[in-house]
Parts: structure tokens; C-alpha cells; sequence
């Protein structure tokens, strides 16, 4: 029942990209505008062929928490407007699975966007990245912290419905404070330690620390940088997990799930 | 009997909405059998929609239980719920992007059905529609009633044994009505199923409806099989003809107060309850003042809508 549940959501997102399949075409090209576009301004004009790697990296996962966020706040919205929301909740399935699996097919449908965005940017300018086995679980840990965030914002969509600009405000800041752009350690003291609160900044970094820097997990896990990590993911999750279940009640108690 | 067994029993059902003064619904007890329609009726407001999101798990109630074919809602929610078909009011209920065949397959599978039986059952469903040519259009390429009519095969896809539908023919056209009307006989005469009915067309309801529960501001009025309920409406209600035009009353202690008076071509309807024999001799002996010839006097059939009307603004009283 259970895998069913997650497989039947995957599928219908499948479905949902290929019947929007012009909306994220657009999106994709959008997101490929606006990494020339960083590109060109950090580099003061030019496309720095050197920087761009290490932009590329934090732009992806940044790119995962847009759509993580996305799908958790408008398309939330949008469910609850056309009906589909409460179909969910009148399913022997947990809703927990229901929502696991919608996150799921967030993540195999901004997998394949994302990996036609950026293999279609390595190819214009270049650039050299090798992303071998070791980057996988840094990165699964990085997308638990994201999606923590994401039920956050989901369960704040649910008791208090229109929270899309806060949606927005919340994808914007990442951009610029997660190290997307520019490596925190580069920030002032009291923004880096702002940033490396927010859910995906320990990811990004330890992610270049593989992908650019080319060091081995394993010391990764010496200077203590995987355990930060994971422990940053899991309270993510955590928290995201509990707001949304208290939110979902809340909507419950105040006959609210289905309000847009 | 399969229509003695309770499919869904509430007790002393309550809902206060957080910061509300007043309970949306209040100690509000039913039960409804198997193989039987159940109509809950009343106006915009009376808690009709908040009974059927308490009952569908939406709304978590502040007081009272819900047993869904003997299992409590809130103790054992996956099996009650595994029960139901829902279908509610003034929403899509299926997604507009998808086809027909994929809305069917996907709700299917939120209800853990899959493979041959499943597909064979959608198949099923479609034919049944007139739909299965039409399968692999998107749903919004449909009309509002065929649309209408994919949600509720959406809803019995994994073949629920209680079938919810709030206004379900709201906004259909005649052939729809006839089309969902067809469906809620077969669900629950041929099939078994509970069907939960909410609906303004209280004409459907009388066709369609074994049961019927009335609301008004959040508390039963009534509740009662349908022909008990027309039954009791039945006594003291007459119908009398008389030829021509009703002659206007002379005096201002009309006793014809509270009569339908319908004028046709050729006669006068008058439509009536009076409080025993003497007041029906009064009403005859007004006729006879006003010098109106009589045709016809003869106890009046009651429906559904005069029940309602009466139940409704005599409220609030005990129920029924």
C-alpha cells in the first residue's frame, strides 16, 4: 500500500510535467537566464569560467529548494482550491504518505529539470565538474533539510492559507544568503552564522567540498562537516514534519482544509 | 438483513468552530443503514457540510463519535475511511490535467487498488458513462456533468460500501440529473451501498431518498424514513377544488390563512392542513359564504418540500 501510494504520486507528477510540459520548459529556461545573469554580474561583466562551478552547484540546490518550497505553497493552495486536497485526506493512505510521496515526485521531477538545466549550462561554457558517488548522500541530506522546510511552509499554507509571498520572500533570501552566490565565508560573522542556520547553506558547502574541492567523504566526516550536516537535515525534517502535522490539525479543527 | 445493519451511526455529534459563539452543529445523533439512500437536508448554513466532513474526517468534531460500519473515525481511521466515497460540493474533486482514465487509475490507487482489477473496474465504470471513448481526454475538455459524473466514478472506483454526495447534481443539466439519479438507485438497490445525500432539489431527494434527516441552525428537526415522514405530514392536509375564481374574503378572521390558493382556467385549488374535523368544517363553511362552488375535497399527498417548509420554520422544536 504503502509503495503504491509513493509510486502512484511520482506518477502523477510525471503526468502533471508533461501536461505543463510548455509552463516548465519556460521555468527551465527562466532559471538558465537567471544563472547567466548571477554569472555575469559576480564575474563584473564577463562569465568567469573559473567561479562558475562553484556557482553551479549552490544554483542547483538552490533550484531544488525553489521547487520544494513551490510545491508546498501555491500547488498546496492550488489542491485545496480544486478539491484534490481533501480527495487526499479521504484516503485510507496516511496523509503522511501522500505528502512523502508528492516530495518524492518533486524530487524526480526537479532532478530531470534540473539535470537538463545544468548539463545544457556545462555545455555552453564548459565547465568541468565531476560529480562522482560520494556527492550522493551529502546531497540526500541536503534535500531532507530542504523538504523539512518545505513542509514547514506547507503546513503554514494549510491553517493560514495565502502565505505564496512569504513563499517568495523565503526562496529569494536563500538565494542570496545560502552561499548560493557567494561562499559564506566570505560573509560578515554575524551573516554567516545567520546563513548557516538556514537549511540548505551546510549542504551547499560540503557539496563544493566534494564536487570542487574534490575531497573524500571521509574527511568530511573527520572535521565533524557530515555530522553537522546531518544533524542540521534531521532537525529540518523534524520540525517541517511536526508545524505541518500541527498545521494539518489545526485546518482540521477550524474545518479550514479545504479553504483557499 | 444487510438494511438493519447501521453503516454509519453518529452520537451526539457537536461542532463548535473555534471563536464561534454558537455550534455549527449540535448533538446531532443518526444512523444510517445499509442499502439505503439517506437524504440530510436543510438550508445554506444548517450543517449539513460540516456533518459530512466530520463523517469524511475533514473536520475533527468537538464532541460526540462517528462509527463507520462499526469502527470508530477517530480510533480507526484507515479502515473507516477505506469505506468511503466521497464526493463534495462546489469543488473539481479530480484533477483537470489528467484524464478521465488517468483520475480514475490515480484515486484508484490512493485507495490501494491496482493491476488487472483495477483497470478492469475503471473500464467498467466508463462504459457506463458512455465515457470510454473519451477516456484519454483531459477532464477539463468535459462538460460540467460529465465532469460531474468522472468525480463520482472517481469516488466508487475502489467500490466503497458508503457513497457520500454533497449536492451532487448541483449546476447539471436535465440528462446529467437523470444520468447520477440512475447511478444513486443502482448504488444502493442493486449494489448495497449507503449513499449520504445532501441536495437543494428536494424532488430528487423525495425520489431518491429511504431515510431522510432534516437541519436547521445545527440541530435535527427531524429525522425519519421518507414515507413516515410524508405519512405523518399526511394527516390533516386537504386538497379542495372549487369552480372558478376563490370570491374575496369579506371578513379580516380568514380561516383560509396558511392555504396554497392555486387559480387554473376553469377552477380553484386549495392546498391545506386544518387541526381536526371542526376546522375542516369551518374552512368549507368560509367556501360556502364566499359562494364558491365545490368540486372536489379530498385529503392532499404531501411532498417532501411542504414537509420541509413546515419542519424547517416551525424549528426550533423537538425532533421528530
Amino acid at each position: 500500500m504503502y509503495l503504491l501510494v509513493l509510486a502512484n504520486e511520482i506518477h502523477k507528477g510525471l503526468l502533471h510535467v508533461w501536461r505543463y510540459r510548455i509552463n516548465f520548459l519556460a521555468q527551465l529556461a527562466m532559471f538558465s537566464f537567471l544563472f547567466v545573469g548571477i554569472g555575469f554580474l559576480m564575474g563584473r561583466g564577463r562569465m568567469d569560467a573559473a567561479a562558475l562551478p562553484s556557482m553551479l552547484v549552490g544554483f542547483v540546490v538552490w533550484y531544488y529548494a525553489f521547487m520544494a518550497i513551490l510545491s508546498m505553497s501555491s500547488a498546496l493552495a492550488t489542491e485545496a482550491q480544486t478539491g484534490t486536497l481533501e480527495q487526499a485526506y479521504i484516503s485510507p493512505a496516511p496523509p503522511a504518505w501522500i505528502f512523502a510521496g508528492r516530495a518524492m515526485a518533486t524530487i524526480v521531477s526537479t532532478t530531470l529539470m534540473g539535470g537538463v538545466m545544468a548539463g545544457a549550462l556545462v555545455l555552453i561554457f564548459g565547465l568541468r565538474i565531476t560529480v562522482g558517488l560520494a556527492a550522493l548522500p551529502v546531497f540526500g541530506m541536503t534535500l531532507a533539510g530542504v523538504f523539512g522546510f518545505g513542509f514547514m511552509i506547507g503546513g503554514a499554507t494549510l491553517a493560514f492559507k495565502r502565505v505564496d509571498a512569504v513563499g517568495n520572500l523565503v526562496q529569494n533570501m536563500l538565494l542570496f544568503m545560502n552561499g548560493t552566490l557567494l561562499p559564506v565565508d566570505h560573509f560578515p560573522g554575524w551573516m554567516a552564522a545567520m546563513a548557516n542556520t538556514l537549511p540548505t547553506t551546510r549542504g551547499i558547502s560540503a557539496l563544493r567540498a566534494i564536487v570542487i574541492d574534490r575531497q573524500p567523504l571521509a574527511r568530511l566526516w573527520e572535521d565533524g562537516t557530515l555530522a553537522a550536516l546531518a544533524v542540521h537535515s534531521a532537525v529540518y525534517l523534524l520540525a517541517g514534519w511536526l508545524t505541518f502535522r500541527w498545521c494539518e490539525r489545526h485546518a482540521r479543527q477550524h474545518g479550514t482544509l479545504g479553504h483557499y | 438483513m444487510a438494511a438493519d445493519r447501521p453503516s454509519v451511526e453518529i452520537a451526539d455529534l457537536t461542532k463548535t468552530y473555534p471563536g464561534a459563539r454558537v455550534p455549527s452543529v449540535d448533538r446531532v445523533s443518526l444512523s444510517m443503514a445499509a442499502g439505503r439512500v439517506f437524504a440530510l437536508l436543510g438550508a445554506n448554513g444548517a450543517g449539513k457540510t460540516t456533518i459530512i466532513k466530520m463523517i469524511c474526517g475533514l473536520v475533527i468534531p468537538t464532541a460526540g463519535t462517528i462509527r463507520i460500519a462499526g469502527e470508530d473515525l477517530q480510533r480507526n481511521r484507515r479502515h473507516a475511511i477505506a469505506r468511503m466515497g466521497v464526493v463534495l460540493e462546489g469543488t473539481r474533486n479530480l484533477y483537470w490535467r489528467l484524464t478521465a482514465w488517468e483520475n480514475l487509475l490515480y484515486f484508484g490507487r490512493l485507495r490501494g487498488w491496482w493491476g488487472r482489477r483495477l483497470h478492469a473496474r475503471a473500464e467498467m465504470l466508463l462504459r457506463d458513462l458512455a465515457l470510454w471513448d473519451r477516456r484519454h481526454q483531459t477532464v477539463r475538455q468535459f462538460s460540467r456533468g460529465m465532469q460531474q459524473q468522472v468525480a463520482i466514478a472517481a469516488a466508487v472506483i475502489a467500490d466503497p460500501s458508503i457513497v457520500i454526495l454533497d449536492e451532487p447534481t448541483l449546476g447539471l443539466d436535465a440528462e446529467a440529473t437523470r444520468r447520477v439519479r440512475r447511478w444513486v438507485t443502482a448504488m444502493t438497490h442493486d449494489q448495497g451501498k449507503t449513499v449520504i445525500l445532501t441536495t437543494h432539489q428536494l424532488d430528487m431527494a423525495q425520489e431518491l431518498s429511504d431515510d431522510v434527516a432534516i437541519m436547521s441552525r445545527g440541530r435535527l428537526v427531524a429525522c425519519r424514513p421518507m414515507h413516515e415522514l410524508l405519512e405523518m405530514s399526511r394527516v390533516g392536509a386537504y386538497r379542495i377544488r372549487v369552480k372558478g375564481t376563490l370570491p374575496i374574503a369579506g371578513s379580516d378572521a380568514d380561516v383560509l390563512n396558511g392555504w396554497q390558493v392555486t387559480d387554473g382556467d376553469d377552477e380553484t385549488v386549495l392546498l391545506g392542513h386544518v387541526t381536526g374535523d371542526a376546522a375542516l368544517y369551518g374552512v368549507l363553511d368560509e367556501l360556502r359564504r364566499r359562494r364558491a362552488s365545490l368540486i372536489e375535497v379530498a385529503p392532499a399527498e404531501p411532498d417532501l418540500e411542504d414537509v420541509y417548509l413546515r419542519l424547517v420554520h416551525a424549528a426550533p422544536v423537538a425532533a421528530l
